[in-house]
C-alpha cells in the first residue's frame, strides 16, 4: 500500500470498520426526520379536530356536546395551521445542508400537496354549495382525507416507504368507509382513525428508531 | 493491509467517505454541514476532498443561492464502487473466505 499522503490510515481493519459504521450512524441521525415531530402535529390536530366536529355534528344531526358552532372547525384549521408549521421546520432542519435528487424530490412533493389541494378546494367549494348542510361538510372532509391518502401512497413511492404506504391506504380506507356511513359516522372514523392512526405511527416509528440512534 | 485502497484507507478520507455513503444516490451534501458533522478544520476538509475528487470518488459542486455561493460535495458512482469494494476488503480481512 502507499499512502498517498501523511494522513494516518486507521490501525487496523476493525478499526477502519468501526470508523465507517461511527459516521454512518452519525450522519443517519442528522438527516433523520423527527416522527414524533412530523406525524403527532397532524395526529393530535384531527384526533381533537374531528373529535369536536363529531361531538357538536353528530350522526342524524345529533348534539352530543352543545359546543358553540364555530370551535370544532376554528380548531381543526388552527391546529392544522400549527401542524404545518411543524412539517415546514422539521423538513427545513432536515433539508439544510443537502442537495441534489432527494432535495428535488422532497421541493416536488411539498408542491404536490400545495397544488392538489388548491385544486380539490377550488373543486369542492364551486359545488359545496348545492348539497345540504351536513353533506357539504362530509364532502369537505373527505375529498381532503382522501386526498392526503392518495398523496401518502404516491410519497410511499418516492420515498420507497411500506410504513406510509400502509398509512395512505388505510386513510383511504376509513374514509371509503366514513363516507358510505354518512356524516357524524365520517367524523368519528377519521378522528380515531386517521388522527390516533397517525399519532401511533409517530410513536411506532420513533420507537423504531431509538436503538438505531444509540448505536 | 495491502490490498486497500490507500485514497480511501486514511483516517479523514474514509471518514468523508463514510459520511457521504450514507447519503442517497444523486444527493449531496453542502461544505458547511460535512464540516459540522465531520468536526474537521475547512483547511483539512478542503484539502481531503481535493484528493478524493482527483480520484474520481467525489463530486464537488459549485453553485449560487440567490448571491451566495455554494459548495457542495457527493460520491460518484465510481467512489460509491471503490467504498463498497473497501469495505469489502475489510470484511475479508477480519473473516478471510474459507479454503474449499
Amino acid at each position: 500500500m502507499t499512502p498517498v499522503d501523511d494522513d494516518a490510515p486507521p490501525a487496523s481493519a476493525a478499526e477502519s470498520l468501526e470508523l465507517i459504521r461511527r459516521e454512518q450512524a452519525a450522519a443517519a441521525r442528522t438527516m433523520a426526520l423527527n416522527p414524533l415531530l412530523y406525524y403527532m402535529p397532524w395526529g393530535g390536530a384531527w384526533l381533537i379536530g374531528f373529535g369536536l366536529l363529531f361531538l357538536r355534528y353528530g350522526p342524524d344531526g345529533r348534539v352530543f356536546v352543545d359546543l358553540p358552532a364555530w370551535l370544532p372547525l376554528a380548531s381543526l384549521f388552527a391546529l392544522m395551521a400549527l401542524a404545518m408549521a411543524s412539517t415546514a421546520l422539521v423538513s427545513a432542519v432536515r433539508g439544510r445542508g443537502l442537495e441534489g435528487r432527494s432535495s428535488w424530490q422532497g421541493t416536488a412533493f411539498g408542491l404536490a400537496w400545495f397544488f392538489s389541494f388548491a385544486g380539490v378546494g377550488t373543486t369542492t367549494n364551486r359545488f359545496a354549495q348545492f348539497l345540504p348542510e351536513a353533506e357539504r361538510g362530509l364532502l369537505w372532509a373527505c375529498s381532503s382525507v382522501g386526498l392526503v391518502g392518495a398523496l401518502y401512497m404516491a410519497g410511499a413511492a418516492l420515498w420507497m416507504s411500506r410504513d406510509m404506504f400502509v398509512l395512505g391506504a388505510w386513510l383511504t380506507v376509513i374514509n371509503i368507509a366514513g363516507v358510505l356511513a354518512g356524516p357524524g359516522w365520517h367524523s368519528l372514523l377519521i378522528s380515531l382513525g386517521g388522527g390516533g392512526g397517525l399519532c401511533l405511527l409517530g410513536i411506532l416509528l420513533h420507537l423504531r428508531a431509538r436503538p438505531a440512534s444509540r448505536a | 493491509m495491502a490490498d486497500l485502497d490507500p485514497v480511501i484507507h486514511a483516517q479523514a478520507r474514509l471518514r468523508i467517505m463514510a459520511a457521504l455513503s450514507s447519503l442517497g444516490d444523486g444527493d449531496r451534501m453542502t461544505f458547511p454541514r460535512l464540516q459540522q458533522l465531520l468536526d474537521m478544520t475547512a483547511g483539512n476538509l478542503s484539502v481531503h476532498l481535493t484528493k478524493l475528487e482527483q480520484a474520481g470518488y467525489v463530486e464537488v459542486v459549485k453553485s449560487f443561492r440567490g448571491r451566495t455561493p455554494t459548495t457542495s460535495a457527493g460520491l460518484t458512482n465510481r467512489g460509491r464502487a471503490a467504498f463498497d469494494d473497501y469495505t469489502n476488503a475489510l470484511r475479508a480481512l477480519i473473516d478471510p473466505p474459507k479454503e474449499p
